[in-house]
């Protein structure tokens, strides 16, 4: 099965464009929903300066295949590996050094919404509705989401949201932290698009991609080793800029 | 000196000092490095506040002097007077009036707290220069309003205001100009002589609410 038919990749102004394509609700057939190293393959491209995920139509994605989870649950060791792969792709989503936006219309359910949390900036259209619903089905978040989202809306909004599976709108979502702009009805994309050129279409890539990198450094590294390495981007940069306007002058 | 120590009552205060706007230059942070060494060893001292000369708090560094005489070295131990700073075991507060930007707006990061004026104008503009903050501001933001927030303000390098600030979380409270540093030194006096920087909200809900003008 060839399942990047339903995923396609576009490149717009140097962003690119990430397209969840399975109408109506953009279901996810399995967990790595774009091979990773097709996506790799994607982001791979130098002169990229920034990235939105979005889901054709009108929904962003109703979330995974439960019917493929079932079928594979007399398997344990290879629904594991089928679960582990598809948290990969979104670790590899969270640590690009290019800006990451969700563009959210509408529905954003479970692993779509794991999708979202993986991105950096969440945009949602103020008709949009996030849930984990996984526990309606007797399952809970499998990719990554029972620690992504506690990271933005803390322990206890996190509990009740995953234990009761019930929807919040965009105004709560705001409220939690979950989201980081309210766009308007069907309007996320267009939202994200523009968020998008403010911060990217002004600055050399070298830039955006330096203050990404000490920005993730931030989360993950001790902060003396994050400094030392924030010092050494900075260094970088100002020596380029420094030459950049000495040949001006010249 | 482009600083200006004093101590007044037991709290220090700490003056940016080069007018009009106190840019930042390496005299400044090699000053700065120096002074707050002696800070470390007073005693007695209760507090420092640290605001601008004059209408603004800073400007931030000098880019085209930095640009000449940038490296790995300096950086660091401009760095390590602001972690120093940051280590003071008396509150260390910055009184932002006017422009607070790029470097200043770390210096005020670093700050444990920062008391605005409602018409102060913040930011860190240096990718506007294509380059990045460089002093811990990246890991300051990123702490305060959230990742999303920071990878906003840092990569457009707009500016915001108090009231903007305040909603992100980087700044601890708004007042007219003329009342921000009589607040700041009525806070330094209602914070406890036993501060402790961990218990930083208790002490914004205990002592600074109560200093808000009713209205």
């Amino acid at each position: 099965m060839n399942h990047s038919d339903k995923v396609t990749f576009e490149v717009r102004d140097s962003i690119g464009i990430v397209s969840l394509n399975n109408p109506p609700a953009n279901v996810l057939d399995i967990p790595e929903f774009i091979p990773i190293g097709l996506f790799s393959q994607w982001t791979s491209d130098e002169t990229l300066k920034g990235l939105i995920f979005k889901g054709e139509g009108r929904n962003f994605s109703s979330g995974g295949n439960l019917e493929a989870i079932f079928e594979k649950s007399d398997e344990p060791e290879s629904l594991n590996i089928m679960m582990r792969d598809g948290h990969a792709l979104l670790a590899v989503i969270q640590n690009l050094d290019i800006p990451v936006i969700a563009a959210i219309n509408r529905v954003c359910f479970g692993g779509g919404l794991e999708v979202a949390l993986a991105c950096h900036i969440r945009v949602a259209s103020e008709n949009a509705m996030l849930a984990f619903p996984e526990v309606n089905h007797h399952l809970m978040p499998g990719m990554g989401g029972t620690f992504m989202l506690p990271a933005l809306a803390g322990f206890s909004q996190s509990a009740k949201m995953i234990l009761g599976g019930d929807i919040v709108n965009a105004l709560e979502a705001r409220e939690l932290k979950i989201i980081d702009y309210i766009a308007p009805k069907d309007q996320a994309f267009e939202y994200a698009w523009s968020l998008m050129l403010k911060m990217t279409s002004d600055r050399p890539v070298k830039v955006i991609r330096s203050i990404m990198k000490a920005l993730k450094n931030a989360s993950e590294l001790s902060r003396n080793e994050a400094m030392k390495e924030e010092t050494q981007l900075f260094c970088a940069l100002a020596k380029d800029e420094a030459f950049r306007r000495k040949s001006e002058e010249a | 000196m482009t600083l200006q120590w004093t101590i007044e009552q037991d709290i220090g205060r700490l003056i940016l000092n080069q007018p009009p706007s106190n840019t930042m230059t390496m005299e400044f942070f090699q000053e700065m490095q120096v002074l707050v060494n002696e800070i470390s060893t007073m005693e007695n001292l209760r507090a420092v506040i640290i605001s601008g000369s004059g209408r603004h708090y800073s400007s931030g560094a000098d880019i085209a002097e930095l640009l000449r005489n940038v490296d790995h070295r300096t950086m660091i131990e401009n760095y390590r007077a602001f972690v120093m700073l940051e280590q003071l075991e008396i509150p260390v507060i910055s009184a932002i009036r006017g422009v607070c930007l790029g470097s200043a707006f770390e210096l005020a990061l670093f700050s444990h707290f920062r008391l605005c004026a409602n018409d102060a104008v913040l930011g860190l503009p240096e990718s506007t220069y294509n380059l990045m903050p460089g002093i811990g501001g990246i890991q300051k933001v990123a702490a305060l309003a959230g990742k999303a927030r920071a990878i906003e303000i840092i990569l457009r390098g707009v500016t915001f205001s108090a009231s903007e600030a305040k909603e992100m979380g980087l700044v601890d409270g708004t007042f007219p100009k003329n009342d921000v540093i009589p607040v700041s030194i009525a806070f330094a006096n209602a914070l406890p002589v036993n501060f402790k920087s961990a218990e930083r909200s208790v002490y914004l809900h205990k002592f600074l609410k109560p200093l808000h003008a009713k209205d």
